[in-house]
């Protein structure tokens, strides 16, 4: 009796914790990086996502498939190289001046409008690094539009899916 | 001097950059394995290449929710990046007829991987690029200064691919490989440099920009399918299109062809900018495939054999290197210049004529004379001396050899004291131009001077031969009332492989001490008539070579019987069904040949025992002409036989003979040549062959003989005909 008693408990835990966590929507932008024109080798650039307090919560994507260059882009790497979490699925192939590289990035409904921020860092072989050659804060409006580089990147434009 | 500076920098080049090389030319052998690998997948599609950009376009864009790019790569597989319509967004090859995806990207190998970053940047990043890069720009150089070689040694641009003397193994492989990798060697250190350059910006800018007018907005939007540009373009001319990011009338269609670059309004389709790519542009394209064989399967192994090539090359050179270090250093004299009675002096190259000289000087050593040995470079005054002999070599044409290279200016400011015998010995190969030149240039220059008395005609040796080298030391042993023993080297052979031959017969010696063995192989033997019969008397195990006739299944030897001949003497005591340990060696360079018209054989003495095998093989018509020198009506009844049996089969057309003995004047094969002159240039000009076997001064004759026909009838050097391998020689 005892038993049954507990077991029903559990499962009101368990339902109200399921209840209470519903889903959270997310939405896929694509997201185009146009490139300046620079000389030299294929540009490494990542995009992260950081909290309101300037700490990277996730990889969105990697631009850039031979990981002996990762730790260039400094600042991310601090952030992933102690995990290395599995980026297979969101990286590409790199960038090189003058062109450009359209990719899909996923992003939480509930972090838009929070201060959250949108951070492009680009690195290139035997040159200069921007820890934030791009940085947008996450609003409902930045998601669809257009913002101006500050290193190797001429600009980034973005829009929902 | 010139030939020194360019061998010495194509050496020293090497050593500095060998190791690198070896790293370079190991992986990018590897890396040729990779656009192999690429090739072979079935990516490609069959006519794609005319397949119109509009209907790939098109079909993609209904087969897909949104398309990015599309993008032929260098094995023209069709990329497409796209989203697809689950949602996903993908990258894939593509068909360019139905849009389906045909397979993922091929994930390069991790060996490849590796090999490439070794191969560019030897894990060193920058460092290691521009170690790279200057390394292949050292290996250009020494490509450029091989050239440079390979024509020296041949005698002239026209020459570069005509026949090399093969004097070792590494020598001969380093010449003949080198003569067809080089080219490629240098198409792949220059795009080598070209890409290394391009890397560390000191190219000019090649990257395009565009202008992007302001557009006007327009009610219509045509379809891609509609869109002139795109139907009048084929997939073969296109490498990117870049779709528009979204519907703005702003954002354009990026379309980059092979040789231009246009965007594209979405909407009207017209061409809003027009960039042709640059040179440099294209020029760095065309070295990336050249350098990686990306695309096709031929160049990519063509590639890979210039990396085996150059992996040999560094083993050969090396050991041709360290063979000459040793020839050359091993002047050991145990007399002082001015003490010693004879002064051998050495012009030699590669160290082959040294080592001819330093045989001179044991067996003069061993009968007790004073003896000095320097090079020619070391020319000096020699107080005590009486004899200089010079032994030298020729470089290319007519140069003299390295270790001669300052003898001319020496030799008339060095003034001897007393009066001298000379005696000069040319070494040098028939199959060049200038035969001896150098050794004629000297023999010239000590007749010139007073004090020097001619001790021995001068006396040339065709391709370091052993037997020509003995007649020079009779000759020196008769004039000087020596008598000098060579001490031969010892061959290194094995007596097993050694194959028995049966005694079938054996004539008796004629008027002129020759005769005819006729041997059968026990076991199977494969042989030709040409082909060298090499037997290792028991007394020195010194090997003894005979040219080979064929009749039928036998081998046919002619001997001439010399007194104290120790292999000659033992054929005459054969007899018949004893049995002769021999080898057969095949001389591919004197067979009979298959697709001349005409062919003519000279021959005297022996020198004729192939030539009546020859003459007796059924073939198809190939006019055969056999020209034949000897001392009297007697010397020719042992052959007649086999001769008749030949003009009666119709497979000899002629056969022409000269007696030295029978009549009052001599009369010899090279005056009977010269008397046939119209059949001799006729032959030549018409592609056909002259085969020449017997003693090395008839060849000799006989080669002047026709030069002087060829020069004078076709206005040609026999050189030519030779480079052209119309000549085939075996002589003795």
């Amino acid at each position: 009796m005892k038993n049954l008693r507990s077991i029903a408990l559990l499962c009101v835990i368990v339902f109200s914790l399921v209840s209470f966590t519903k889903p959270v929507e997310s939405t896929k932008y694509k997201c185009m990086i146009q490139m300046t024109n620079y000389t030299g080798e294929g540009a490494y650039i990542v995009i992260s996502l950081l909290n309101p307090e300037g700490e990277y919560i996730e990889t969105l994507n990697v631009i850039g498939d031979d990981d002996e260059w990762y730790n260039t882009i400094e600042s991310w790497w601090s952030f992933y190289g102690k995990r290395r979490t599995d980026i297979d699925a969101i990286t590409g192939a790199t960038v090189s001046g003058g062109e450009r590289t359209i990719n899909v990035i996923e992003i939480d409904n509930d972090k838009l409008d929070k201060g959250y921020k949108l951070r492009f860092e680009s690195a290139v072989e035997d040159q200069e690094y921007y820890e934030s050659d791009v940085e947008l804060e996450l609003t409902s409006q930045s998601v669809k539009s257009k913002v101006e580089g500050s290193g190797f990147i001429r600009y980034i434009r973005m829009m929902p899916q | 001097m010139t030939i020194s500076i360019w061998r010495y920098s194509h050496l020293v080049l090497a050593i500095m950059s060998s190791l690198f090389i070896l790293i370079a030319s190991v992986t990018g052998a590897i890396l040729a394995f990779e656009p192999i690998s690429n090739q072979i997948q079935p990516y490609a599609i069959d006519g794609a290449e005319d397949v119109s950009l509009a209907q790939t376009l098109s079909v993609l864009q209904q087969e897909y929710d949104e398309v990015f790019t599309l993008e032929k790569d260098k094995n023209d597989f069709l990329i497409a990046s796209v989203i697809t319509k689950e949602g996903e967004s993908e990258t894939f090859y593509v068909h360019p007829i139905t849009g389906e995806k045909l397979g993922d990207l091929i994930k390069k190998a991790p060996i490849f991987e590796f090999a490439t970053n070794l191969h560019r940047s030897l894990f060193l990043k920058t460092t290691g690029r521009v170690l790279i890069g200057v390394v292949s720009f050292l290996l250009f150089v020494i490509a450029v200064t091989g050239i440079k070689l390979i024509l020296k040694r041949q005698g002239g641009i026209k020459r570069f691919f005509s026949k090399v003397v093969k004097e070792n193994f590494e020598q001969y492989y380093h010449v003949v490989i080198g003569k067809y990798a080089l080219i490629p060697i240098v198409i792949i250190t220059l795009t080598g440099v070209f890409l290394s350059l391009e890397k560390f910006d000191v190219l000019p800018d090649s990257k395009i920009s565009h202008q992007y007018p302001e557009q006007e907005e327009v009610e219509q939007r045509l379809l891609l399918r509609d869109i002139p540009l795109f139907q009048n373009t084929r997939l073969k001319n296109v490498t990117h299109i870049e779709f528009p990011f979204s519907d703005d009338i702003e954002d354009y269609f990026t379309v980059k062809l092979n040789d231009k670059e246009l965007l594209v309004n979405q909407y009207t389709g017209a061409i809003v900018s027009h960039q042709d790519i640059s040179f440099v542009a294209l020029a760095s394209y065309w070295s990336l495939i050249l350098h990686t064989g990306q695309g096709t399967i031929i160049w990519a192994i063509v590639l890979l054999l210039a990396c085996v090539a150059i992996m040999f090359f560094m083993y050969s050179g090396f050991a041709m290197t360290l063979r000459r270090r040793k020839s050359t250093s091993k002047i050991k004299n145990i007399f002082k210049k001015d003490e010693a009675e004879y002064i051998i002096l050495i012009g030699s190259e590669t160290g082959n004529t040294f080592r001819s000289a330093t045989l001179f000087y044991d067996a003069l050593i061993d009968v007790g004379h004073s003896v000095f040995m320097a090079t020619l470079n070391d020319y000096s005054t020699y107080d005590k001396a009486k004899y200089l002999v010079v032994f030298a070599a020729t470089y290319g044409e007519g140069e003299a050899p390295i270790s001669a290279s300052n003898f001319v200016k020496l030799f008339q400011n060095v003034k001897q004291k007393q009066p001298l015998h000379y005696a000069v010995v040319g070494f040098g190969s028939l199959m060049y131009p200038e035969y001896c030149k150098y050794a004629i240039d000297v023999d010239a220059m000590f007749q010139n001077k007073t004090y020097f008395t001619e001790h021995l005609p001068l006396f040339k040796i065709n391709n370091q031969s052993f037997e020509a080298f003995k007649s020079w030391i009779t000759q020196w042993n008769a004039q000087t009332h020596h008598d000098l023993k060579i001490k031969f080297q010892k061959p290194q052979i094995n007596l097993k492989k050694l194959k028995a031959f049966k005694v079938i017969h054996k004539s008796e010696p004629n008027i002129d001490d020759s005769f005819l063995v006729q041997l059968r192989p026990t076991k199977k033997v494969k042989f030709t008539s040409g082909d060298l019969l090499s037997l290792y008397p028991e007394v020195d195990f010194i090997e003894r070579q005979y040219s080979i006739g064929k009749i039928e299944k036998d081998i046919l030897l002619s001997i001439k019987k010399h007194e104290f001949g120790v292999c000659s003497n033992y054929f005459n005591n054969l007899k018949i069904n004893e049995i002769v340990n021999a080898q057969v060696k095949h001389n591919l360079d004197f067979y009979f040949p298959k697709d001349a018209k005409e062919v003519v054989m000279i021959a005297n003495g022996t020198g004729i025992a192939p030539f009546l095998g020859m003459i007796n093989e059924q073939r198809t018509a190939i006019k055969t002409h056999l020209f034949w020198g000897g001392r009297t009506k007697d010397s020719l009844r042992m052959y007649e036989t086999f001769i008749d049996a030949a003009l009666y089969k119709k497979t000899l057309t002629s056969f022409k003979v000269a007696y030295s003995q029978e009549q009052k004047d001599k009369f010899y094969v090279q005056d009977l040549i010269l008397n046939h002159q119209e059949l001799i240039s006729k032959v030549l000009k018409a592609n056909g062959v002259v085969m020449i076997c017997g003693s090395v001064a008839m060849q000799n004759r006989v080669l002047e003989t026709i030069h002087t026909i060829t020069l004078k009838q076709l206005n040609t050097p026999l050189s030519t005909f030779e480079a052209n391998n119309q000549l085939k020689m075996d002589c003795y």
